[in-house]
């Protein structure tokens, strides 16, 4: 206790000596960097370094008080100097303030707060996110910042990108194992590809959206379309980057565009992209195991056109341009139409303005004679 | 024809018969007019659902309760227009059985000769005008017309109500042709009757026999000579039947 005491006075004594010149300078630093640049780290070790440091929380919870020294030096925030009163404000001496919080969870609530001291912007996002939405409704185990970038390891959260899926999936774990059977997560992490989307690319990073929504639905088709209609990116693994402006000339997709333009809150059964490819474990189509593929169409079909028989999945011309081979009673009646409508409309639009002429003619020469 | 001018003195004003020659039956009135209406009716609730993207569609098209009602009239209108069609059909048959169709409507090398003689004339390289029976080579292609359009809209309209039936015995693929024809066809239609029959029967002369189902033998005379002489009319001079009032 002694020897705390002494080491206090030390600090104290050099920090007033500190303030003291830089007053006298006359510099003007930041309020943040003076905030976040605070030699505690050392001083708070000399008692959290102890792996044996515990106390018990009124719930019987066993809280432990190591802070291992080699995870902290590791974190993104140590090594810049902001150390550990850059976040923990209220502990300004020791014997430290009595804990409120009755266990670890209300501890986590209580202390997560101090982010936002700095990431203002992440963290009012996620305040308008369905996490906040859900803790707002009462659920303590809604996640909070710590819970996804850790408190005292705070890593950067997509080194590497598996990282995300693996972080979300500590919560979502049944779609995180969905997903990664899907084309996306398989070459996420077979070969670390930085192109296939992660959670966070469709879900928002820090104000995810609850995609049950109406309204996450009818926009989900663009969002695809964010990389699918890309065609420097699709042409890189030799897919087609017409899939959505097709889609788009579809019944559906014609269908949930108006939606989407007129009534994004109302709820609209016409398929989106998810419904037919599948939400979280869309597969390559030419895979026997995709929803898609030709040998599953039918039934994938039939999930919202019941008893509709085998003829039925020739009438989705699918993602294609109008072609002889594929389509061809489109072709065909396209054709026709290419001919037959400017035929018989430019015939009858001359037709009439000769007669017209004519008539005009007609008349001014009559009136002329 | 009308006298304007005050009459002279001491003369007799001469007595203006005017002749009115039956053209239409009351039945093929109500046949157009019912075509006229389901057609009024089918583009009105139609072309919105064709043109979503455009403002005044939009107007129309406010709630998806809305859409639900417009389609609804559209079936409707549709049902009568199917009914129409099975009516004249039907009766064609019928009379067609009974060796008492008339022909008149068919089209023939005549009219081919017609249209090329019109045009000629149109342009300047000939004086002739041809002369027509009861109807000209420009109403048979307004009606073969609206015959081949009417047919391939009803057509193509079942097939998109109810496409999960016609899939059970046909190909899939006809439903997006028929999406394709039917929305072409009718747009197609739409601004061909605007230029072609409405030019003929309100621009050019004002011709309402359809509705009154009369047409004066003055105008049976200029534009329909040999029926007008098969009626047994007076045998005019000569050939000079333009425009001339």
């Amino acid at each position: 206790m002694a020897r705390f005491e002494f080491r206090r006075g030390w600090l104290t004594v050099s920090l007033a000596c500190i303030f003291t010149i830089l007053i006298a300078f006359g510099i003007a630093t930041s309020a943040r960097a003076q905030d976040q640049t605070q030699d505690t780290e050392a001083y708070c070790l000399g008692c959290h370094g102890n792996p044996d440091l515990s106390m018990e929380l009124p719930s019987g919870e066993t809280l432990s008080l190591y802070i291992s020294p080699d995870t902290l030096s590791h974190s993104v925030h140590s090594p810049l100097g902001i150390e550990c009163q850059a976040c923990h404000t209220e502990i300004t001496t020791y014997p430290h303030l009595e804990l409120a919080a009755q266990n670890q969870r209300e501890l986590s609530l209580a202390f997560y707060e101090a982010c936002a001291k700095c990431h203002s912007d992440n963290y009012d996002k996620a305040q308008d996110s369905v996490h906040a939405q859900v803790a707002a409704a009462g659920n303590q185990a809604a996640p909070i910042c710590t819970d996804c970038h850790g408190a005292h390891d705070v890593q950067p959260p997509d080194q590497p990108r598996t990282e995300i899926s693996t972080t979300c999936g500590e919560c979502h774990s049944a779609i995180s194992e969905e997903y990664l059977t899907s084309i996306h997560g398989e070459a996420l992490v077979q070969e670390d590809n930085p192109d296939v989307p992660v959670c966070t690319d469709c879900h928002g990073v820090h104000n995810i959206q609850d995609p049950r929504t109406s309204q996450f639905r009818i926009e989900s088709p663009e969002m695809c379309a964010g990389c699918h209609a890309d065609a420097e990116l699709m042409a890189k693994y030799g897919l087609s980057a017409d899939v959505y402006s097709l889609y788009n000339l579809s019944w559906h997709g014609v269908d949930v565009s108006v939606y989407k333009a007129n009534w994004p809150t109302i709820w609209h059964e016409s398929a989106v992209c998810t419904d037919c490819h599948g939400v979280h474990n869309m597969r390559a189509t030419d895979d026997p195991a995709s929803s898609v593929n030709p040998a599953n169409l039918l039934s994938t079909c039939q999930k919202c056109h019941p008893g509709v028989g085998p003829n039925w999945t020739g009438a989705w011309t699918g993602h294609n341009q109008i072609s002889l081979e594929r389509t061809p009673f489109v072709y065909y009646t396209d054709a026709f139409y290419a001919t037959f409508a400017p035929l018989v409309l430019w015939g009858s639009v001359i037709y009439v303005v000769l007669k017209i002429l004519h008539m005009l003619i007609d008349r001014t020469r009559r009136s002329l004679r | 024809m009308t006298q304007t001018n005050p009459p002279p003195a001491f003369q007799t004003i001469p007595v203006r018969t005017e002749v009115h020659i039956q053209r239409f039956t009351l039945g093929q009135r109500w046949e157009h007019a019912i075509l006229f209406l389901c057609t009024i009716v089918l583009l009105l609730t139609g072309l919105p659902q064709k043109y979503r993207d455009a403002s005044w569609s939009q107007y129309i098209l406010s709630t998806p309760e809305r859409v639900e009602l417009v389609r609804q009239i559209h079936h409707i209108a549709a049902l009568v227009l199917t009914a129409l069609v099975i009516y004249h059909l039907g009766r064609a048959i019928l009379l067609l059985a009974r060796r008492r169709l008339p022909g008149n409507m068919l089209i023939s090398w005549q009219d081919i000769r017609d249209a090329w003689k019109m045009t000629k004339h149109l342009l300047f390289l000939s004086k002739e005008k041809p002369v027509y029976g009861k109807y000209n080579f420009e109403q048979k292609v307004t009606y073969w017309f609206i015959f081949f359009g009417v047919g391939i809209m009803v057509v193509t309209g079942f097939v998109l109500w109810f496409p999960e039936m016609w899939t059970r015995f046909l190909p899939g693929g006809i439903i997006p042709a028929a999406l394709l024809a039917h929305s072409t066809e009718a747009s197609v239609a739409a601004v061909f009757i605007v230029i072609w029959h409405l030019f003929h029967v309100l621009i050019e002369r004002l011709n309402l026999s359809m509705f009154t189902g009369w047409l004066n033998a003055e105008d049976m005379r200029t534009h329909h000579l040999l029926e007008y002489q098969r009626l047994g009319g007076d045998n005019p001079d000569n050939s000079d039947t333009g425009d001339s009032q």
